[in-house]
């Protein structure tokens, strides 16, 4: 085979593979993505072993209606409103109207969920949760930890449901 | 039935594949490039009249990326699932007017990091910062950049313009 044939042949394939790249991109924000754990925020439940090993928890985030019947418990992706290009993993505490026992450092020890918004924090003791920034609007969440993909030992289906805080409601 | 038709209709899983993966560069464009939004209501006048005008976004300014005072935006308005256009007043670490001039006691907050301060021009008809505080920047879609009315289509500028220093 001819160099020129060759290149042609490497051309035409690339193309052909590209155009799979909106697809995915389109599956990835709005269906469901696999995205590797930073930190020790979510800890116990996320990355038990963040002081340990460098090794970080692989989840599935589900995108599908996200931002739809969001219940106490959940773990939710949103953009930190702190830094837009920043994703952050947390759990609801609160839902609009619940009223939520803050923790140092917000100014107040209790607060009323605004409409459309939520009370979220992180389970482990290092976490800039809304303690920090106050109330998060529904419309940054970006999806749910629905499955935890690694390690094997922990992974299977998140059962936010088991949390207290999803029977809380003060 | 002409020739290039046949084969864009070809086997039916192939003319599927080759619709879903046009729909899926449009939403690329619509998410990455530029995008419409709705001028509705009474908010910004005079700026946009109260109906019939559509508006271009350019959605390179999106997370608010690179947008400075006096932008006009479109962004998710945080206590609704609706879209809004509003003009951007405070930027993190501006001091700003909590409530309309001459309303109170003129109190000023500083805005909080990672948010913006948004108003609309038409201060007695709009719902904005001064009612749901600060916005965070993650909730802008982008940058109005034109306006399209039936059959004219306009740009739009910032109108603030940089003051050289002495």
């Amino acid at each position: 085979m001819s160099t020129k044939n060759f290149l042609g042949q490497f051309t035409g394939h690339l193309i052909r593979y590209a155009t799979w790249l909106p697809p995915l991109i389109w599956f990835n924000t709005y269906v469901a993505q696999v995205t590797l754990i930073n930190g020790p925020s979510m800890y116990p439940y996320l990355n038990p072993q963040y002081h340990e090993s460098l090794r970080r928890d692989l989840c599935l985030v589900y995108k599908l209606y996200a931002q739809l019947d969001l219940e106490r418990g959940m773990l939710v992706t949103f953009r930190n409103p702190y830094d837009p290009e920043k994703i952050t993993v947390k759990r609801i505490i609160g839902l609009e109207g619940d009223v939520v026992r803050a923790r140092p450092p917000f100014p107040h020890e209790y607060i009323e969920v605004p409409q459309g918004h939520i009370w979220v924090e992180g389970d482990g003791e290092k976490s800039k949760d809304s303690n920090y920034y106050g109330p998060i609007s529904v419309r940054l969440i970006t999806g749910r930890i629905t499955h935890i993909l690694s390690p094997l030992n922990r992974a299977g289906r998140v059962k936010w449901w088991e949390h207290p805080s999803h029977r809380a409601g003060i | 039935m002409p020739s290039f038709l046949g084969g864009l209709l070809g086997p039916p899983l192939r003319s599927a594949i080759f619709a879903g993966k046009f729909l899926a560069f449009t939403h690329l464009f619509l998410e990455y490039g530029y995008s419409t939004a709705p001028a509705h209501g009474p908010s910004m006048l005079p700026t946009f009249e109260v109906l019939g005008e559509w508006l271009l976004v350019s959605r390179r300014y999106s997370f608010g990326r690179g947008v400075e005072i006096g932008d006009l935006i479109a962004y998710n308005i945080p206590v609704n699932d609706g879209v809004g256009v509003k003009r951007l007043l405070g930027l993190p670490g501006d001091y700003v007017l909590v409530d309309t001039p001459g309303n109170s006691d003129n109190a000023m907050i500083q805005v909080p990091q990672g948010h913006c301060w948004i108003v609309g021009d038409n201060l007695p008809a709009s719902r904005d910062s001064r009612i749901f505080g600060p916005v965070p920047l993650a909730l802008i879609r982008g940058k109005v950049i034109g306006r399209i009315k039936p059959f004219r289509f306009q740009w739009i500028e910032n109108p603030l313009k940089r003051v050289e220093g002495p």
